[in-house]
């Protein structure tokens, strides 16, 4: 072990980064501990907004704010949760705003806020279209300001579970190379999405699903891990992210002769119907051929140069880049692709999960607030909210104990496993499993599913795990290994690939995100209004199921 | 398409350089990351680069391509490819190299974090307990600088820094500019007075490469000089270079001319001046340079003394001047459109209608 503090902060991105703030602020010695440098992390790339009910741009209040998210979620989302997360998300801007972020404003000077998918009111505060930027900036400033420690580029590979209790992370050093164990009284686990389990994806090549894997192999529970959310623009062909702010500035989505076809799917909210809907409505069109090379177009003509070039910079740019294409002038070819887990690591409302000493906030984990379908603007909201509770809540249990062991064993444990896998002289490199991986995922387990292709995967995922299993790593250096980390990231994808689809297959209804027009076309409140629990049992998936916390929704049809 | 690239290897262990050329098959919209990516994933694993977001916002792929600081991401191939050209890889300039094109950032970081990168508020925090009132067009003083996504480019391309290995450095001072010119921030002048001092502000030798090499549109040179105007404004000028820089002012504006000979005293000072008397002689005898006596004077300089008078008036001395400047620039040079283009002209994608309601 080379050395002990009271909190490890897991990945830093937005919410490792206000958990390990948050954590200083009590008093805890806090370190972080990340495979990128901070401002790397993929949070930066979120593009339009953080959703809070300021009410800055019209009327707008925390419970309104919490129906929206419950019926966006499908009703699965867990109520308690999602009424914390909206009385809370104000003040948690306002501290932002207070340390620095650069928002938008508007014109009397307060903080402007714009429409978003399926939202009641204006709520999602933005920053033109790089507000995921901002956050990351303003809060590496105040981990800067706060001199917090970080293991930059430390690749975090295995829980340190002893005791009944987490004490420490095992990582792989990046720059130097070598094993080494930081123990830790508590570890909050911010790692993020696994968007890279799919082929066109807006995640970044680091988001390969490292904390999920780890709790998961740790034994701990893995919650709603079917619902996996397309988001309805990411560029034709690379997936990269082109914001749901250019729906809230007004942008219309098009099928091949021009038609405004959201009308036939949403009547009243058109575009701006929520995620799930969009993306549905977008692959139905694909499906019955008035789409243009697999995808459809996202229109920004009527907005006119200067509302794009003021508010929408960002997307212009990209549209520009890597699609060769000027919004201003012609519309941008769109698809849904991989975007975010609504799933991860079951939380109660503090981050803590199942395993004392172990925490999780963000994407990776689920305290389900997004339910079934997240909506636009929430997750950045929830990774600040639940960022800084699992942060408050580990620092307290963390300065309320004091001991840390770390057993040697399981230290020698790993060079083994990591000899064993680097002493390997030959066999199939990983890139050939991860492009399948991502392949089959996307045709067998995305915006729609068919009982029979989620089948399918389900019997792919274990021969890639068996071919994994022999995986040759060619680079045998010590330093900057990228060989290494990307082969261990592909077996974290696998793993959790497989909990999704056994969670899917089970769930026999549509519901959100996981929408089985084929077989079962509507929602089922009766058997299914539950969350899917996965754990990891003798090196496979086994799946449970458990209750909604419901405290005042009861469920509706959703339209919208 | 066929692409080749030759990169610049460096192993860590042994020391070893070696240039090795790759030649692969990329689709035709790949960047010069998805190609290294190709590189390492199907002819040599052991390439080692930085990568992560694939969309020019994490910072992380910064490289050299023949010899210029670019985002790996940002860089499409197709028309390198289709021109038959090999381009050269390399690691980023001035920061140490750990791996091929991998290098150490500590001394980027140490940098940025040297500037207190951090917003300090005053006493004027909103009684409410709510956001601090500022209107738009305030915060957009600093909308370039806050775009700064700490790549390294503008560190590796930066010439002042390659002589002065302790200099700021452009993207340190960008971010520090982000503060002076946020309202919210009460440490302006401690800033600029630290910002000024030794390897600061006045470090910079104007060549440029920052604004030229930044991917992001940041112009990290025009911050540093907006730094250096509000030190000045804020009567921070004991450095040599605030001093050059007044004596420009001054100059022009009392005689419409800068007055070169007297610029060495008004820079350097006395001691250092009679110092370099046998250098200015020789400048004279060789007609490089005329006697200071009696100064020669502008037949226009109503004319720029009328300049001077309407900066002041219009409280443009500090960085204001700049970003009012930049904006009239802007909008000829950036955000640029095809303005006369009619976006549903003739063989423009059809205009979008609603269909009938189906219900």
């Amino acid at each position: 072990m080379i050395e002990e503090h009271d909190v490890l902060v897991v990945g830093a991105g937005c919410a490792g980064m206000r958990a390990a703030i948050e954590a200083f602020d009590a008093g805890a010695d806090v370190a972080m501990i990340s495979k990128l440098h901070p401002t790397r992390s993929h949070s930066g790339a979120a593009e339009g907004g953080i959703n809070a009910a300021l009410g800055n741009a019209a009327e707008d209040s925390p419970e309104s704010h919490a129906y929206d998210t419950v019926k966006g979620s499908d009703y699965l989302g867990d109520q308690d949760s999602i009424e914390i997360f909206t009385r809370e998300a104000p003040d948690d801007i306002i501290q932002l705003e207070n340390w620095g972020a650069f928002f938008s404003r508007q014109p009397d000077g307060r903080l402007a806020q714009r429409p978003f998918g399926a939202a009641g009111s204006p709520r999602t505060i933005y920053a033109a279209d790089i507000t995921g930027h901002v956050l990351i900036q303003v809060l590496y400033e105040q981990v800067c300001k706060r001199d917090i420690k970080v293991y930059e580029e430390f690749f975090a590979w295995q829980l340190v579970v002893n005791d009944g209790r987490c004490q420490g992370v095992i990582c792989w050093d990046l720059l130097n190379g070598g094993l080494k164990t930081l123990g830790g009284k508590t570890v909050v686990l911010a790692t993020g999405g696994a968007g890279r389990q799919y082929r066109v994806t807006t995640n970044a090549y680091a988001c390969t699903g490292d904390g999920t894997a780890m709790a998961l192999r740790a034994g701990v529970p893995l919650k709603d891990m079917e619902f996996m959310q397309f988001h309805p623009t990411t560029l034709y062909p690379t997936g990269i992210l082109l914001t749901e702010g250019c729906r809230g500035e007004g942008a219309y989505l098009l099928n091949k002769d021009g038609e405004r076809f959201m009308k036939k799917y949403a009547p009243n909210a058109l575009e701006l119907a929520s995620r799930d809907v969009v993306s549905r409505s977008e692959q139905t069109e694909i499906d019955a051929g008035r789409g243009i090379n697999g995808s459809v177009m996202l229109d920004m003509r009527h907005l006119g140069a200067e509302r794009i070039i003021e508010r929408l910079p960002g997307s212009r740019e990209l549209s520009m880049v890597f699609a060769g294409v000027d919004p201003i002038y012609e519309p941008v070819p769109v698809r849904p692709g991989a975007h975010y887990h609504m799933g991860g690591i079951e939380t109660d409302t503090d981050g803590a999960t199942e395993l004392t000493g172990l925490y999780a906030a963000g994407e990776c984990a689920c305290v389900s607030v997004h339910g079934a379908n997240r909506l636009g603007g929430n997750s950045l909201m929830e990774t600040i909210t639940f960022g800084r509770r699992s942060g408050r809540a580990a620092a307290e249990w963390a300065l309320s104990n004091t001991t840390i062991d770390v057993p040697e064993s399981l230290e020698r444990d790993a060079e083994r496993e990591l000899k064993d896998l680097l002493d390997r002289g030959s066999g199939e490199r990983p890139w050939k499993i991860r492009d399948e991986l991502g392949t089959s995922m996307l045709e067998n387990f995305a915006v729609f599913r068919r009982g029979e292709q989620m089948q399918r995967q389900l019997e792919i995922i274990p021969e890639l795990r068996e071919r994994y299993r022999k995986v040759y790593v060619e680079d045998k250096g010590n330093v900057f290994n990228s060989d290494l980390t990307q082969a261990i990231e592909l077996g974290n994808m696998l793993d959790t690939a497989w909990c999704m689809l056994e969670a899917g297959i089970a769930r026999k209804e549509s519901r959100g995100a996981h929408a089985r027009p084929y077989d079962y076309p509507t929602r089922d409140d009766v058997n299914f209004l539950k969350h899917s629990i996965v754990r990891w049992k003798d090196d496979a998936p086994e799946l449970s199921w458990a209750e909604v916390r419901m405290t005042k929704w009861q469920p509706e049809e959703r339209k919208y | 398409m066929q692409v080749a690239l030759k990169v610049w290897r460096y192993d860590a262990a042994t020391g070893d350089r070696a240039l090795r050329e790759y030649e692969i098959d990329a689709p035709e919209e790949a960047t010069l990351l998805d190609c290294l990516d190709i590189v390492k994933d199907k002819v040599d694993g052991t390439l080692a680069y930085r990568k992560s977001c694939r969309m020019m916002i994490c910072g992380s792929c910064g490289m050299r391509m023949d010899g210029a600081a670019v985002l790996a991401c940002k860089v499409r191939m197709y028309d390198v490819a289709q021109a038959g050209q090999v381009p050269v890889i390399s690691a980023m300039g001035n920061l140490p190299i750990v791996r091929d094109l991998v290098v150490d950032m500590d001394p980027f970081w140490d940098k940025f974090k040297a500037m207190k990168p951090y917003l300090q508020p005053g006493y004027d925090r909103p009684e409410d307990g709510r956001e601090y009132r500022i209107t738009q067009p305030r915060m957009d003083a600093i909308k370039k600088e806050a775009l700064c996504i700490n790549c390294g480019c503008c560190v590796s391309e930066c010439n002042a820094m390659e002589s002065d290995p302790e200099f700021l450095g452009p993207q340190a001072l960008a971010k520090g500019m982000r503060f002076v010119g946020d309202p919210r921030d009460a440490a302006t002048v401690e800033r600029l007075e630290q910002y000024s001092g030794e390897h600061g502000i006045w470090e910079c030798t104007r060549c440029f490469f920052c604004n030229e090499r930044c991917p992001k549109g940041v112009d990290p040179r025009d911050a540093i000089a907006k730094l250096g105007a509000e030190a000045i404004k804020n009567g921070i000028d004991r450095d040599m270079g605030a001093k050059h820089a007044k004596w420009f002012v001054r100059s022009s504006e009392t005689t419409g001319w800068l007055r070169e000979t007297e610029l060495v005293p008004k820079t350097q000072g006395i001691v250092s001046s009679v110092k370099q008397m046998k250098f200015a002689m020789n400048l004279i005898s060789h007609n490089k340079a005329g006697l200071a006596f009696p100064p020669h004077v502008a037949k226009d300089v109503g004319e720029a003394r009328q300049l001077h008078k309407i900066v002041r008036e219009q409280d443009r001395q500090g960085a204001f001047g700049h970003i009012q400047g930049e904006r009239a620039l802007a909008k000829l040079a950036h955000g640029v459109h095809d303005e006369g283009r009619d976006p549903y002209g003739p063989g423009s994608f059809p205009k979008p209608y609603l269909p009938e309601d189906t219900e």
